[in-house]
C-alpha cells in the first residue's frame, strides 16, 4: 500500500497538515519497502485560486492507494480523486505523521470517501 | 490554541461587528484575523494601528520589452481580455485588463513579453484596542481576495498566536462560498455561521453549510435580527436541527448595530450592560463551550 499523507514537514515527528489543496508537504509511505519520501506543494501557494484541483493532480500523480489528511478535500478536488481508486481519511489534523498512521492503521479515522 | 472562524454565507449578517464584538470580549486572550479582505472593516472597530506592513504578491502581468518587440501584433490577436493596444507605434499592456494568463508571452516569436508577478496588497500585524493584535490586509486597486491572501492572514495569525500563547484565534471569513470562504475554513476547530432572518439568509446558511459539511467541520450558529421574520426564523431553527447544529444566539433587531458602528466602536463596549450586549456575552461563552 501507498500511502500519502498531507504534512507540515518531511518525517513521522512532524505534524499534519490539516489542509488538503493548500498543504505544505505530501509525504509519501511505502508499506512495501518501508520507503519514506516526501514532495513539496510549492507552487500551490502562488496559486490565488484552484489550489485543491492542481494538489489533487499532483497526488495523483504519486499513484496512492490512500490518503491522510485533516479536514479533507474540498468539492472540485474531491471529484477528481473520486475518479480514481483512492480512499480519502480525514481527521487526522492535529496529529503527528506517526499517530495519523497508526490512526489509520487502527481504524480510527474517518473515510471522507 | 484554537481557530474560531465566524462566516455568514450571505453578506450583512452582522458578521464582522459580531468577530470584533467577540475579539473585544476576548482581549488579550485572542488574536485576532480579518480574512474578509475585499471589503476589510475590522479594523474601524478594532482601532487597528497597521503596523509592522509587508507587500503582498499575487497574481502576474504581461509586460512586452520595447526593444526586443517587432509589434508583429501576434499578442494582441490573442489576448482573450483584450489588454494589448498600440501606442504611438508600439504594442502596450494595460495592467489593469491583464488577467495574467500567459498565453501572449507563449505566442511571442521574439520572447520579448515577460510575466511579472504583481503586488496586490499589504499584510499588516496592527495593535488593537483591546491590547491584543490582528493580522489583517489591504488590497491595491483592482486586486481582488483570493484563497492564497487569506491562507497567508490566517497563517501569520496562527503563527502569532502560538508564540504568544494565546488562547484563540477568531477569524472573520469572507461572505459567499468560493475560495477565499473555503481557505478561511481550512484548519479551523469551530465555525460560527452568522444568519438572518430572510430568505436569502436561510438560501446561503444551507449553502455555506454544505460547505462545511464537506470539510467536517464543528459548527454553531447565530440567528441576528431574528424578529424581522419569526416564521423565517423557525424555518431556519428547524433546518439546523435537521443539520444538528446549536444555535447559540438569538439576536433582535437593534439600532444599537449601527450607533455603535458610527461611534467606530464594536456593540459589547458601546453599552456593555445592554441587554443586546449581554445577549452577545452569553453567546460568546456558548461559542467557547462549544470549542474547549
Amino acid at each position: 500500500m501507498k500511502i500519502v499523507l498531507t504534512a507540515k514537514g518531511e518525517d513521522w515527528s512532524c505534524k499534519m497538515d490539516e489542509r488538503f489543496g493548500r498543504a505544505e508537504i505530501f509525504v509519501c509511505y511505502n508499506e512495501e519497502t518501508n520507503e519514506l519520501s516526501s514532495i513539496s506543494n510549492i507552487g500551490v501557494d502562488t496559486m490565488e485560486h484552484g489550489a485543491g484541483l492542481q494538489t489533487a493532480q499532483k497526488v495523483l500523480d504519486l499513484s496512492p492507494d490512500v490518503i491522510i489528511t485533516g479536514n479533507g478535500a474540498g468539492n472540485k478536488a474531491l471529484a477528481i480523486l473520486q475518479k480514481s481508486n483512492v480512499k480519502v481519511y480525514i481527521g487526522a489534523g492535529n496529529m503527528t505523521l506517526k499517530e495519523a498512521y497508526e490512526a489509520y492503521k487502527n481504524n480510527k479515522l474517518q473515510l471522507q470517501f | 490554541m484554537r481557530e474560531i472562524v465566524v462566516v455568514s454565507g450571505k453578506g450583512g449578517t452582522g458578521k464582522t461587528s459580531l468577530s470584533a464584538a467577540f475579539s473585544y470580549l476576548e482581549g488579550d486572550n485572542a488574536i485576532v484575523c480579518d480574512c474578509d479582505v475585499d471589503a476589510a472593516n475590522m479594523h474601524l472597530l478594532l482601532d487597528a494601528s497597521f503596523s509592522n506592513q509587508r507587500d503582498f504578491f499575487s497574481g502576474e502581468v504581461a509586460l512586452i520589452d520595447k526593444e526586443l518587440c517587432t509589434n508583429c501584433g501576434k499578442c494582441a490577436d490573442v489576448c482573450r481580455f483584450d489588454a494589448i493596444s498600440i501606442a504611438d507605434g508600439q504594442h502596450v499592456v494595460d495592467p489593469i485588463s491583464c488577467e495574467g494568463c500567459h498565453y501572449c508571452s507563449k505566442v511571442c516569436k521574439k520572447d520579448a513579453i515577460e510575466m511579472k508577478t504583481q503586488k496586490a496588497g499589504d499584510i499588516y500585524t496592527s495593535d488593537i484596542k483591546n491590547e491584543t493584535k490582528m493580522v489583517h490586509a489591504k488590497l491595491g486597486f483592482g486586486a481582488e481576495n483570493s484563497g492564497k491572501l487569506v491562507a497567508k492572514v490566517k497563517q501569520d495569525a496562527k503563527l502569532l498566536a502560538l508564540q504568544k500563547n494565546k488562547a484563540y484565534v477568531i477569524t472573520d471569513g469572507s461572505p459567499g462560498i468560493g475560495c477565499p470562504v473555503i481557505s478561511s475554513l481550512s484548519g479551523a476547530n469551530l465555525v460560527v455561521l452568522v444568519t438572518e432572518a430572510t430568505i436569502s439568509g436561510l438560501h446561503d446558511l444551507e449553502r455555506v453549510i454544505k460547505l462545511v459539511k464537506t470539510f467536517n467541520l464543528k459548527a454553531v450558529c447565530i440567528i441576528n435580527k431574528y424578529d424581522l421574520n419569526e416564521e423565517m426564523t423557525n424555518s431556519i431553527e428547524k433546518f439546523l436541527k435537521t443539520e444538528e447544529i446549536d444555535v447559540v444566539g438569538k439576536l433582535p433587531y437593534d439600532e444599537t448595530f449601527t450607533k455603535a458602528l458610527a461611534m467606530a466602536q464594536t456593540i459589547v463596549e458601546y453599552d456593555s450592560n445592554s441587554k443586546l450586549a449581554i445577549n452577545i456575552k452569553n453567546s460568546w461563552e456558548k461559542i467557547k463551550e462549544s470549542v474547549s
